[in-house]
């Protein structure tokens, strides 16, 4: 009983103050300070943090079940974000948890892959030679935390810990330098006497929050695996790419048609398969000495169907002339979206019977064919000056109820179904209703004063057309602005 | 054995009106009066929804408009009709596209809000062929998703007014085909044809080709 309150005040002054845990052997084992049985933490690295105000309790929320290979390649001081990307892709064949630490480090956490790959120390050898494999020169360690593997491998020790005891002694020795704090902070500890973590950790806690800056107190305990750390794990990015070489080279589109439909099919499986959609595909068709035919299509909207694919790709190659026969082709999609909910209506296609297919695949089907900017809608502009009063829409709305511009519309005088792109000077027409004056857009240089008068064609022409003109208020010219069609 | 060859023959011979109408190869004349299998939407003027069989535009056809020179109200015709289609359906997200291919001058959104039209709704196409605008009224008409297909064209043949026509009819919506006059004297397979010309006070309409309907000159006397 005695024994037992001894042991569980030292890990109390263990929580309270590095000191104890610097003053520590090195090698020997820490004893295990019984404390009623920590919980075991969730594999899963992304766990809640406490609050930081809160003092964190050393061992029941320690992250121990979490072993960090951090890799730093130190040749590399500034990795482009995509070199890194890549870097992961390698590291995932080791873990499926892998994050990236900028500017030029990775970190694994392997805890779950020690047994698969036999042992600590084959895994760790195993990862640097992916590295060597690569010709990339790096610094690696593991270690229990996050910063803990980072630093130690800044500092070029490649140790192997495994155990939370063994970490303070194992971090005494990095020098401040690793940590990668800003320059001023390592400044101030510098000319304190402090340039190792050693040093930083026999400063009494409370006034080294208080005195340099708090998160040095907390990196200190993520370091030492007293406070979890959770990282966001890198996702990679995916995308659909299939490639089909013939037997022999095509020359006709006709059958680049067929030949596309399997492709096709798996790219549809594979985005159904993630629950996603694309909203652009490129299709790219070799030749023996040309350089490929590049096919971009765009979508109206995010979609996953076969069948819309399909659609589209067949009215971009109708419209396709071959500069070259058809050695192979490749079809690679764009960035993976996650499908909304409409586009997975599956009664959509019940309410009206006898439909075909739906707004978005018509747009897209005329603009894969016309052009993007053949296809457009019109919009109303709260605006008195008539030219200025609609313009196009090229983004249109093609699901959902439209809007409606109640308050916008004009039930004035009457307006002309068709607009003149430019006012055309006429001779004085008979007046049929009018006037109606527009005076407006003094502050922009375009500012018009003009009657607007409802005329009949002017004499000597045929009668029977209805035009909208207006007489400029300072010329006292006359111009038809519009038809009554 | 004779027994059995003695009813099928009975069962051939007609044996009254309504077996001989029944025959899928007979074909009926129908008068103005009957009402039609499909739906109309009116076209605003009483004189000529007086005319056309079931008193409006017929759904699901396509009907051609000659005339030379726009601004003799042929839009106008049509605008009651492209309104209340757009307003048929309950739901609004619901609402039909109205597709104008190849208009002659850009359609004025505000005199459209002022008629009534959704102009959410509205789609503007501009092909750059004639073949095009043909392919695009096509895809319109035959998607099932625009109520209406306004198209503009300076001549066409006989075989695309035929698919345009069908394509009408599998989509259940209205195509209209503005050409100029000159095409007045060629045969064409649209549902319903008028001829617009000028004259005074307003516009003549002269009904070419009226399918269950009596062709000749409209008198648009009053609204």
């Amino acid at each position: 009983m005695k024994l037992r309150s001894a042991k569980s005040r030292t890990a109390d002054l263990f929580a309270a103050d590095y000191r104890s845990a610097v003053r520590r052997p090195d090698a020997s084992p820490a004893p295990q300070p019984i404390a009623p049985l920590a919980p075991l933490a969730p594999l899963a690295p992304l766990s809640m943090a406490p609050p930081l105000t809160a003092a964190p309790h050393p061992l029941s929320r320690s992250p121990r079940r979490q072993l960090w290979y951090a890799a730093v390649f130190p040749q590399m001081t500034q990795l482009e974000p995509s070199v890194l990307q890549k870097l992961c892709l390698h590291a995932q064949a080791f873990t499926s948890f892998v994050s990236i630490e900028p500017p030029n480090a990775l970190l694994l956490e392997i805890k779950g892959s020690v047994k698969l790959f036999g042992s600590l120390q084959r895994l760790h050898a195993d990862i640097d030679a992916c590295w060597r494999q690569l010709a990339l020169p790096v610094r690696s360690a593991t270690a229990p935390s996050t910063l803990a593997a980072l630093w130690l491998a800044r500092a070029g020790d490649p140790l192997q810990i495994e155990d939370v005891e063994m970490l303070p002694g194992h971090l005494a020795k990095v020098p401040i330098a690793c940590t990668a704090w800003d320059g001023e902070l390592l400044q101030t500890l510098r000319a304190m006497g402090v340039t190792s973590l050693s040093e930083l950790m026999r400063l009494p806690r409370a006034g080294l929050a208080r005195r340099l800056n708090p998160a040095v107190v907390q990196e200190l305990d993520i370091a030492l695996a007293r406070q979890p750390a959770p990282r966001r794990a890198f996702v990679p990015r995916e995308r659909f790419r299939e490639r089909c070489d013939f037997e022999t080279e095509i020359e006709h589109v006709a059958y680049l048609e067929k030949a596309l439909d399997p492709l096709i099919e798996r790219c549809a499986q594979f985005l159904l398969k993630r629950q996603a959609g694309v909203q652009a595909l490129q299709l790219r068709l070799k030749h023996r000495e040309a350089p490929a035919t590049r096919v971009q299509l765009g979508l109206a909207s995010i979609t996953s169907e076969q069948r819309r694919l399909t659609d589209v790709l067949r009215q971009k190659l109708t419209g396709l002339e071959l500069k070259a026969p058809v050695r192979g082709m490749e079809l690679i999609s764009g960035a993976l979206r996650a499908l909304s909910a409409s586009s997975l209506d599956a009664f959509a296609g019940l309410t009206r019977a006898g439909s075909r297919d739906s707004a978005p695949q018509l747009v897209e089907r005329l603009r894969a064919r016309l052009g993007e900017e053949a296809v457009y809608g019109v919009c109303l502009i709260a605006e008195h000056r008539p030219e200025a009063a609609w313009r196009r829409v090229h983004e249109l709305r093609l699901t959902g109820a439209p809007q409606v511009a109640e308050g916008m519309i004009d039930q004035g005088m009457p307006r002309p179904v068709w607009l003149l792109n430019e006012p055309l000077p006429l001779t004085k027409p008979q007046l049929l209703q009018g006037p109606e004056r527009i005076e407006s857009g003094w502050w922009d240089g375009k500012g018009v004063a003009r009657d607007y008068y409802v005329a009949r064609t002017p004499a000597g022409h045929p009668q029977g057309i209805r035009l909208w003109v207006f007489q400029e208020r300072q010329s006292k010219r006359w111009y038809v602005h519009g038809v009554f069609a | 054995m004779s027994c059995v060859a003695v009813k099928t023959w009975m069962l051939r011979e007609p044996s009254s009106l309504a077996d001989i109408l029944a025959d899928a190869r007979v074909w009926k004349l129908k008068d103005a009066s009957a009402a039609p299998a499909r739906p109309v939407w009116s076209t605003g003027l009483s004189s000529l929804d007086a005319r056309l069989p079931g008193g409006g535009w017929p759904t699901a056809s396509l009907i051609e408009v000659l005339l030379d020179e726009t601004g003799l109200g042929e839009v106008q015709l049509f605008l009651p009709a492209l309104v209340a289609c757009q307003r048929s359906t309950q739901d609004s997200r619901e609402a039909p596209w109205l597709v104008w291919i190849a208009p002659p001058h850009e359609p004025y959104a505000p005199a459209l809000a002022q008629q009534g039209i959704e102009l959410g709704r509205l789609l503007v196409v501009r092909p750059s062929t004639a073949t095009e605008a043909l392919w695009a009224a096509e895809q319109a008409l035959s998607s099932g998703v625009c109520a209406a297909v306004l198209l503009w064209l300076k001549g066409t043949d006989d075989r695309w007014l035929r698919r345009l026509k069908l394509a009408a009819e599998a989509g259940g919506s209205l195509g209209v085909l503005f050409r100029p006059a000159r095409h007045r004297f060629e045969s064409s397979p649209a549902n319903l044809r008028l001829s617009l010309s000028r004259g005074s006070p307003c516009a003549r309409v002269d009904l070419l080709k009226v399918q269950g309907g009596r062709p000749g000159p409209v008198d648009l006397g009053g609204p």
